[in-house]
């Protein structure tokens, strides 16, 4: 009765972040090697494994992000697999390997509590006033998983003199020793982008990475702060 | 990754691979049908001016063995091994066929296809269905020609004599001996080099065809496995030496996992040869770095310094990985997760994201994956009209201004919510335009129209002429339903909310008018509505009343969505 379902079962684990399909993630988790989720990604779990919602020294860091954005993390432990979705949006996975990567609030997924990560304010863009794009730049060795909607697209930003201009609605991540600058189209006014009626791209320049997915519909990540 | 190649598609061989010792395996099938599929080698004036190289059963292999018949493999009716560097320079273009042996048509057959593999990994493939075709008898498939460099057409026109046809259009008389009958099946014959094929093991060839300009020139041995055929080649090994395989990197994006993911190579093989035809591609991962530019493809008109691989990443993963890594390192010895080995993606941020690297072919259109479409402005210099908000990225000079209100205007005018709004891009850049994770279809007209739901257009070039129509008919919402109408030189793209069904027109074909995505300008639309007094009488309408009919001659389509507006 089960046999078109059979091809469906897990596949061995190899490392400690694997994709189950594209829309899915599957740890390995152990003991001491803890891991932050996206509170409510857990889709099911095999082992004995904990969920401690916002643990303190989370919050403490991730005030500022949460007061914007709603995104908290919750903190998994024990020992077992996990598997993590988050509605069907495609999840890639980043061995760091001493690497750093910025990402976007909304588009992290999973990543090694043992990495170090913290919010930032995007640079560049704090000179319009009241607004910014808060991101997490997360770095060490371990594993990061990503969300994306729709299969996402890596641009090598080259170093050449015409920099890279991403609309932030479909920004995933960055390389965090790019440079970032904000970017009014006035010609254009108000007619790419969309929602605020103010067209903004984010340039990038330097030599690094950009992650762009095929989609605009996320919340808008230029937010109001006071 | 695969490009897709529709009827009509061209492309530079140099932007697919970078190699020159191409795999090209044709399938082809249709029940109670045998097909004769060869490689007609022809000269500047496209005629068989020498009929050795008119590769087919008979002839498996042409004097220099540029162009061999491999017989049936991998899951190809019919496979080709052709070395490009190697093809004289009197042979200008090489044209795939395939023809019906006995009696039948072509638009029996069964979808099929032609691909071309190099380097293990399938870089193009042109698929064909019966639909496209009708009595012929034979048809060519794609052909290889040489026009500055070599490159690639998928063809797909019919004949409708069969062999003898083509052979009279491909320069005459020649062979007639051989046309007249000869009911031979297709099959592989079992020719020394057919049963050496699969794996091209080095020795098989004395001269190892290592010319090619580009830093990866890929002839690894490995490389004529097609990706299916993951059967190990008995008793093939590949060479010892790791060394090669830093030039035997995979020329276009690497799949940092094997293609069929199932091999997962015993844990800490130390740099071994792995027993897999497809396992000497693994040790890239950690020589990623090394490559100077990760498409491998000089030619590229790429912006200076565009396709370098960044020094401050990948420069940290440490180059002389054993294939076997991918543990996280000194985190194991629990129960449950235990890497075994087999990595996922290598380390690293670029590693990991490898496989979704932006893929450089020199096209003013390209499609980066099924949802994402870049449009070079630079290649045709024309702008690019495109659905305000589609642009996620670009770079260079681009402007971006509003398309004027004779258009939009006339489309709000008449449309009631309907209305659309148009960018355009114009300047010397890349764009890549994606909406709402809708899948992506460029369409390429040459002079040949069709109308799209003006909903579903994404983008077009600016030289394409376009008129707004409406179709209307009572119970369509909103009164009619607007089409845009698009005819000339040029690519638009169409957008789908997931993966379209093409039907071909026949005496009944009917759609939903919110689901219909486009069809064919020639076909006639019609709405029909199905009017029963016991239906409309009584409360509990089925909803599918009110239908769009087409009519047209054979050859005609319609696109329809997996989704309801």
């Amino acid at each position: 009765m089960n046999q078109p379902l059979a091809g469906y079962a897990p596949a061995p684990v190899t490392a400690r972040m694997e994709n189950h399909g594209n829309h899915m993630l599957k740890v390995a988790m152990q003991t001491g090697n803890d891991l932050l989720a996206r509170v409510g990604s857990m889709v099911a779990y095999e082992g004995f494994i904990q969920y401690e919602p916002n643990p303190p020294a989370v919050r403490q860091i991730a005030r500022d992000w949460i007061t914007g954005e709603g995104a908290p993390l919750m903190k998994c432990s024990g020992d077992g697999l996990l598997y993590l979705a988050d509605y069907g949006a495609d999840v890639v996975v980043i061995n760091l390997n001493g690497d750093g990567i910025s990402v976007n609030a909304t588009n992290l997924l999973a990543f090694d509590a043992h990495l170090t990560w913290g919010v930032e304010r995007v640079k560049g863009l704090a000179k319009f006033a009241g607004q910014g794009l808060w991101n997490t730049k997360i770095s060490g060795q371990g594993w990061v998983a990503l969300t994306s909607r729709g299969k996402p697209i890596v641009v090598d930003c080259g170093g050449g003199e015409d920099e890279t201009y991403v609309d932030p609605d479909a920004l995933v991540a960055w390389s965090p020793n790019l440079k970032v600058k904000g970017k009014r189209s006035f010609k254009a006014q108000s007619l790419i982008g969309r929602g605020s009626g103010e067209a903004y791209q984010m340039a990038f320049s330097g030599q690094g990475i950009v992650v762009v997915q095929p989609s605009e519909d996320s919340t808008d990540r230029l937010r109001f702060r006071g | 990754m695969a490009r897709e190649f529709q009827r009509g598609h061209k492309a530079r061989i140099s932007d697919l691979t970078a190699g020159t010792d191409l795999y090209v395996g044709v399938q082809i099938s249709a029940p109670g049908l045998t097909f004769d599929i060869s490689c007609f080698g022809l000269d500047a004036d496209e005629r068989l001016s020498d009929d050795r190289y008119f590769v087919f059963f008979n002839q498996p292999k042409s004097p220099e063995e540029s162009i061999q018949l491999l017989g049936a493999q991998a899951g190809d009716t019919e496979s080709f091994r052709i070395t490009l560097d190697r093809i004289p320079a009197h042979i200008r273009k090489l044209s795939f066929t395939a023809t019906v042996d006995g009696n039948g048509q072509m638009s029996q057959i069964a979808p099929g296809y032609l691909r071309i593999v190099a380097g293990g990994e399938e870089v193009a493939r042109y698929s064909f269905s019966g639909s496209e075709f009708s009595t012929e008898r034979a048809v060519m498939l794609g052909d290889f020609y040489f026009k500055d460099v070599w490159r690639f057409a998928a063809v797909g026109q019919g004949f409708d004599g069969g062999l003898e046809a083509l052979l009279k259009n491909f320069g005459g008389e020649v062979l007639e001996e051989e046309t007249p009958a000869e009911p031979q099946q297709p099959q592989p014959q079992p020719q020394p080099q057919s049963g050496a094929a699969p794996g091209f093991a080095p020795p098989a060839f004395g001269v190892p065809a290592a010319p090619a300009p580009a830093p990866a020139p890929a002839p690894a041995p490995q490389g004529f496995a097609p990706p299916p055929g993951h059967t190990p080649p008995p008793g093939h090994t590949p060479p010892p030496a790791p060394a090669p395989s830093v030039h035997g990197a995979p020329t276009i994006i690497a799949p940092m996992a094997p293609p069929a993911g199932g091999t997962v190579p015993p844990p800490a093989t130390p740099p071994a040869p792995a027993p897999y035809g497809q396992q000497p591609q693994q040790p890239p991962y950690g020589q990623q770095p090394q490559q100077p530019s990760y498409g491998g493809q000089p030619g590229a008109p790429m912006p200076p310094g565009y396709g370098q691989q960044p020094a401050p990443y990948g420069g940290q993963a440490t180059p002389p990985m054993p294939p076997g890594y991918g543990q996280v390192p000194g985190q194991q010895a629990a129960p449950y997760g235990v890497p075994q080995g087999a990595p996922q993606g290598g380390a690293g941020v670029t590693a990991a994201l490898q496989a979704f690297k932006e893929t450089p072919t020199g096209q003013r259109w390209t499609q980066q994956n099924k949802k994402l479409i870049r449009v070079d402005l630079g290649i045709g210099g024309q702008p690019v009209l495109a659905r305000q908000g589609s642009m996620v990225l670009y770079q260079g000079k681009v402007d971006f201004s509003y398309k004027g209100a004779g258009f939009a205007g006339r489309i709000v005018g008449n449309a009631t919510g309907q209305e659309m709004q148009l960018m355009r891009c114009t300047g010397q850049g890349q764009v890549f335009l994606a909406e709402n994770s809708t899948h992506l279809h460029p369409v390429e007209l040459q002079g040949d129209a069709i109308c799209v739901s003006a909903e579903n257009v994404l983008a077009f070039d600016e030289s394409l002429q376009y008129e707004v129509r409406r179709v209307e008919g009572h119970g369509i919402p909103g009164g009619a339903l607007f089409t845009m109408q698009f005819q000339g030189t040029g690519t638009i793209v169409v957008k789908t909310h997931g993966t379209p069904v093409v039907l071909p027109v026949t005496p009944t074909t009917f759609a939903d008018c919110n689901a219909v995505v486009a069809w064919s300008a020639a076909s006639q639309v019609i709405v029909s509505s199905q009017v029963r007094m016991r239906r409309n009488a009584y409360p509990g309408d089925t909803g599918e009343s009110v239908n769009l009919q087409f009519r047209g001659a054979p050859g005609n389509f319609i696109v329809v969505q997996p989704y309801e507006v």
